[in-house]
């Protein structure tokens, strides 16, 4: 049981240390949100099963009931986060933003 | 330029160091903190009202006019805010489009009005088109916000939160709906007036709970007098009396927060913004 737990843990630090960087390393700000987007939203699902999990080792009803609580958080990050990075990409694009290109361009 | 700004930093970084030794230790009995006030509310709080909380017992109960108070301030900002940006000049172009064929009428003539209906709808001069992701998902969302909000507002006796909180979380649900769909879409929802009555009527139940208690028998504020208008065990009352408070802070922190986002968006005119 606590092996899963670990395994569930690091996984998504895995997931948001790759956000991280990718947030800082991607060169433009479309290639930016997509990690930002992303993974953060894998990585607090790997989290929060890893936690869901710790908290049945004494099984009862209210730790079952904090469990499904815990997946309500889930499941709002993954209808809030995406829809939020869409809006900014969709913003982004309207106000003119050009995408990135491997070309360099003069001036 | 820098360097000298890293020194600037360094000094007042050493400075803040330095004051930090002054402080008492980490839980020191004797320090200023402890040592008055804190001690007798620890104390005595449970004894004197009967609320699981002592945060909320010395917020809405030691401290109760602190928080009506405060309560009129949030009251007097939305109040401002409509003096000073309310504009009741009608606009005089407006920008319509045919649904079914997406041709968009610019009316310069503020005669003329068409009918909003199933075959115009209003658009802004700023024209967003609609996004079907972003309102579905809103629309999922916005109730799940509201219900958390008037737990919020309901726990208030009992756990930390109360009105406040309640209110604002209530507040921004209505400046989400604002935002993903379009600020006429609000204010066709919850009217100006309402807004306004809701902001005056939360002042108010705060106000009258207090004040109710006087004729009880009690001093302002003294929710232990309304014993024998409240049902139940009459050693709740106290916590029931705050309920009520945060019911109408919550109400009035709600409106306000509406008021105060749909005027500065469209400089008062509650047309269009953002």
């Amino acid at each position: 049981m606590d092996i899963l737990v670990i395994l569930f843990l690091v996984t998504g630090l895995l997931f948001f240390l790759g956000g991280a960087i990718g947030i800082i390393r991607m060169p433009d700000f479309y290639s930016r949100l997509h990690p930002a987007g992303k993974l953060d939203t894998l990585g607090i699902l790997a989290m929060v099963l890893g936690l869901a999990i710790y908290n049945l080792h004494h099984f009862s009803f209210e730790s079952l009931l904090l469990s499904i609580k815990m997946f309500l958080i889930v499941f709002f990050v993954f209808l809030s986060s995406p829809t939020a990075t869409h809006s900014i990409v969709d913003a982004g694009m309207r106000a003119g933003l050009r995408h990135w290109t491997k070309k360099k361009r003069k001036g | 330029m820098k360097f000298l700004g890293f020194i600037v930093v360094c000094l007042t970084g050493a400075l803040l160091l330095y004051g930090t030794g002054q402080f008492p230790a980490w839980g020191d009995p004797g320090s200023p903190a402890s040592t008055h006030l804190s001690n007798y509310y620890i104390e005595k709080t449970v004894e004197q009202t009967q609320v699981p909380n002592i945060v909320t017992a010395v917020l809405a109960d030691y401290r109760g006019f602190d928080t009506m108070f405060e309560t009129s301030v949030i009251f007097c900002a939305g109040l401002t805010c409509f003096l000073l940006l309310r504009d009741f000049t009608e606009k005089k172009e407006r920008f319509y489009r045919h649904r079914p064929t997406g041709v968009i009428l610019h009316v310069k003539d503020s005669e003329k009005v068409l009918k909003v209906g199933k075959e115009f709808e209003h658009i802004d001069k700023d024209f967003v088109p609609s996004d079907l992701i972003i309102k579905t998902v809103c629309r999922i969302l916005i109730p799940f916000i509201q219900i958390y909000a008037l737990y919020v507002v309901a726990h208030g006796d009992f756990s930390p939160g109360g009105g406040f909180q309640g209110g604002v979380i209530f507040g921004s649900s209505l400046i989400l709906l604002a935002i993903s769909y379009d600020l006429k879409t609000l204010v066709e929802r919850i009217k100006e007036k309402v807004l306004g009555i809701f902001a005056a009527v939360g002042v108010l139940i705060y106000v009258g709970i207090a004040t109710i208690c006087m004729p009880m028998g009690g001093n302002f504020l003294n929710y232990g007098m309304l014993a024998p208008l409240l049902p139940g065990d009459p050693r709740h009352v106290r916590a029931l009396g705050m309920l009520g408070v945060e019911i109408g802070v919550g109400l009035a922190v709600m409106a306000v927060m509406a008021i105060i986002y749909i005027n500065i968006v469209s400089e008062g005119r509650h047309d269009e913004g953002l």
